[in-house]
Order: C-alpha cells, then sequence, then structure tokens
C-alpha cells in the first residue's frame, strides 16, 4: 500500500511539475486552493480549522485522500488565530471569537487617521525595515507589545515568547504534514515559500490601502523608496521558505496592483518595477513563482510576459481565461479560470460544462492546472467539486 | 532603483536582526573557535528575523 502511494505521489508530481513548465503531462493536473472548503467536507466549524490547525491540517488530509487531486496546500486556511491571539494581534476578526463559529476570518483594515504606518514613518520604515516592524509596527498591531521605551510587561514579554514558539511549532507541522499527504493520499504539497510585493504588503499591512492611495499622489517618491527598501527582505524570506529540490513554487499573492486599483503608469513605475527584480532574482536560483493574481490583470499580462519563459504560473481569477491563453499561453503554464459563484451556485452540469470548455480552450497543448479563480470557502458545493474533479479526471486525459 | 538607494547599504541587511559585528563588541574574548560561535549565533538571529517578517507577510 505504502509503495502504491509512493508511485501515486511521483505520478502526480510528474503531472504537476510537466503542467507547470508548460509542459503536456498525461492527464490535466488538479489542484484546488481549498480552504474553508475543507472544514465544510469534513464536519468542522470555521473556528475549528482556523483556531486548530491540527483540524485544518486533518480536514485537508481528508479532502485529499476522499478526492482525486494532484496537489493540495497543506492548510490553506493558513492563518492560524491560536497564534495570532496568543501575540495580542489586533486586527483580525476571529471566528468563535466576535464572529460566528462558521464565518472565515477577516482581516480589519484600520480606518486611515489609525493606520499602522502614518505618512511620518515612511523615513524609519525605508531606513531600517527589521526595526520599524519590530520597534514601531508590531506594538502598534499588538494589544500586549509594550511601544519601544515604554516599561516592559509580563504581556509583552509572553508575547514574544509565545508568538515565536508558536510559529515555530507551526511552520513544523508543516513539514509533518506534508509527510502525510505524501504518505496517506499520495498527495504533492503545491507551494512552498510565500512572497508578497512591496507595494501589496505596504498597502495591506503598513499604510493601508486608503492611506497608500493618498501617498500615491502626495509622496509618491517616499512610496518607490519604501517599495524598494522592502524588496530584498521579500525576496529573502521567500528563498527562505522555497522548495529545496525546486519542484514545487513559490506563490505570490498579488491583489492591489491589479485593475482598477492602481494606474497603468503606477502600476509600472511602483508595482512592477519593484515587484520584477524579486521574481528574476527568484528565477535565478531555479524557482518558479506562482502568480496568485486576484483580480483582472489583463492591462498588465504584457508585462507579465517579460519574464522568461516557463518561470512562471499565472493564475487566472477574474480575467477572462481565454484571452490570457492568447498573450501568455505559448509562455506560461496558466490555472485557475472556474468561477466561485458556478462551484458555488451552479449545477453540477454547468460546472462540467465550463471545465470542459476550459480544457478544449486552453488546456489543449498543456500547460493547465485545473482550480477555481479564487480560494475556495465553505460556500463551494461539495457536489460541484465532484463534479469538477470527476469530468476533468475523465475528459483531461492527452 | 532610485540612484540614493543604489548607494546606500541596508543598516540591516536581511535575515539579520543584531550582526554579529556589533555582537562581537559585546563578547569577552573568544578563546575557541570563533566561526563556530559567530555561525550560531547568526543562525539563531536568523530566527528572530524571519519571526518579524513572517508576522508581516504570513500572518
Amino acid at each position: 500500500m505504502a509503495q502504491d502511494m509512493e508511485q501515486l505521489y511521483q505520478e502526480r508530481m510528474k503531472r504537476y511539475t510537466t503542467a507547470m513548465r508548460n509542459g503536456k503531462p498525461d492527464k490535466v493536473p488538479i489542484r484546488p486552493f481549498v480552504a474553508e472548503f475543507t472544514a465544510k467536507y469534513a464536519g468542522y466549524t470555521c473556528q475549528e480549522v482556523t483556531h486548530d490547525y491540527q483540524k485544518a491540517f486533518d480536514a485537508a488530509c481528508k479532502c485529499a485522500a476522499d478526492f482525486d487531486w494532484d496537489a493540495v496546500v497543506g492548510n490553506m486556511v493558513y492563518v492560524w488565530t491560536g497564534l495570532t491571539e496568543a501575540q495580542g494581534t489586533q486586527y483580525y476578526a476571529v471566528p468563535g471569537i466576535g464572529l460566528d463559529a462558521d464565518v472565515g476570518f477577516q482581516y480589519k483594515e484600520p480606518s486611515e487617521e489609525r493606520a499602522y504606518m502614518q505618512p511620518e514613518d515612511y523615513d524609519a520604515l525605508i531606513d531600517d525595515p527589521t526595526g520599524f516592524l519590530y520597534n514601531v509596527w508590531l506594538p502598534r498591531v499588538s494589544a500586549d507589545v509594550a511601544p519601544l521605551g515604554s516599561p516592559a510587561t509580563f504581556r509583552n514579554n509572553l508575547a514574544f515568547v509565545k508568538g515565536g514558539m508558536a510559529m515555530m511549532q507551526y511552520f513544523s507541522g508543516f513539514g509533518e504534514q506534508a509527510a502525510r499527504l505524501r504518505k496517506e493520499s499520495g498527495t504533492v504539497s503545491a507551494i512552498a515559500g510565500i512572497l508578497k510585493a512591496p507595494f501589496d504588503i505596504l498597502a495591506d499591512k503598513l499604510r493601508g490601502f486608503i492611506g497608500l492611495t493618498m501617498d500615491l499622489w502626495e509622496r509618491p517618491k517616499k512610496v518607490l523608496a519604501a517599495c524598494e527598501a522592502l524588496m530584498p527582505h521579500l525576496t529573502w524570506v521567500a528563498l527562505s521558505g522555497a522548495d529545496p529540490d525546486k519542484n514545487v513554487p513559490i506563490s505570490i499573492w498579488m491583489h492591489r496592483g491589479c485593475v482598477p486599483f492602481i494606474s497603468p503608469a503606477q502600476f509600472d513605475r511602483l508595482y512592477w518595477a519593484t515587484l520584477k527584480p524579486i521574481i528574476e532574482e527568484i528565477i535565478s536560483r531555479g524557482h518558479q513563482v506562482l502568480f496568485y493574481a486576484e483580480g483582472n490583470w489583463r492591462p498588465h499580462l504584457k508585462a507579465f510576459a517579460e519574464l522568461p519563459p516557463g518561470s512562471i504560473i499565472c493564475h487566472v481569477d477574474q480575467d477572462d481565461i481565454f484571452a490570457v491563453h492568447e498573450v501568455l499561453g505559448h509562455r506560461f503554464c496558466l490555472s485557475g479560470g472556474i468561477p466561485n459563484f458556478l462551484l458555488s451556485y451552479g449545477t453540477p452540469d454547468q460546472v462540467r460544462e465550463h471545465c470542459r470548455k476550459v480544457i478544449d480552450g486552453v488546456a489543449r497543448d498543456g500547460g493547465y492546472i485545473c482550480d477555481a479563480s479564487a480560494i475556495m470557502q465553505d460556500d463551494t458545493s461539495i457536489e460541484n467539486m465532484r463534479a469538477m474533479t470527476d469530468f476533468v479526471r475523465e475528459y483531461g486525459v492527452y | 532603483m532610485s540612484d540614493e538607494r543604489k548607494a546606500e547599504q541596508p543598516k540591516r541587511p536581511p535575515g539579520v536582526c543584531v550582526p554579529w559585528q556589533e555582537k562581537l563588541k559585546e563578547l569577552p574574548e573568544i578563546k575557541g573557535d570563533r566561526e563556530l560561535v559567530q555561525r550560531v549565533w547568526e543562525d539563531v538571529d536568523a530566527l528572530g528575523y524571519v519571526y518579524i517578517w513572517h508576522c508581516l507577510l504570513s500572518f
């Protein structure tokens, strides 16, 4: 049995990596990014998989064992709120604490006036990003961490010990989870390593999107300098978590550079100018990058096409996947393109019909990985997930 | 990259919270294997770096 699972794992790894290199494998790989869907399928609440990561791991393994998927993420819910609560993180609404137990966790972006980084903080961030995070940002986002210069407290001291040890425990758990998926269901862990664009992280966790939008007009040089200051650190962190075997890609979660959040000129001058060198550095080390491009990126596809063939996998969310294929299909593997609303509210026949169109239009020569457009939460229909999986497995044979 | 950034070296490079050279000044004479002390300092120091950057990126 164990040998069969290992054989299955090797078959799936070959299928997945062949498609990611824009080649034609034996079948269309299936790599669904299932988050709270796993809770729904395994009989857990959102609270259970968000606050107890072992249950999230169990739920992912159950789905991987029951569906014929080639690759999954060990825990796509990902944010373990046990850790964030342990260090007093204030920007999450946590299921079961303030939210109903059956609601997914939420990020609470503060108002412009209460942004975790204020306009006058740019120079400190630019001068010393790591120091800024420890000395300024963390005390602002945590209810327990004391601001620099104020008396240390018991809760302050505990926040670092508990936060650090919890993070170590959780990340170690991902290694064990990857081994478990391989052993129990022959499933590949889909990604390794995390990257965000400098502009995105500035918008998400530092200035907030509204504040950053104002900065684009009021202090654009500071925005550029801040993005540049973040570049080497984001590169380092991405590479530190990458797959040493270079099979599976580093994932980048992209959102604020899409249409219509910033103008094409801002994309070129800020977003892409400070992201492309990071991608090129990662590529030069032999890793692929999964562009998990949330939203509409069609106006920017030509920029993506500047990257070497086979260097990225472009995930398609809101764009027309057939149009994306026309621009990028000759260079890169695509994934996604199965609308979430169809998987949640369509019929199984509608799901099968859409999958057939995507396979016919995009996957004919390989270079396509089946997935929903966006990460699947608990509104995704189990029946439709089964329809997508079974149809693609049967119809997607080369 | 803008010109002013090109000319600058980061105050705290990637992977580093407290640089070895800064720590070295605080230590008495190292009588044993200096490279071992440096390597272990840098390895453990990097965990502090990973912690804060993952707080920002992952959590």
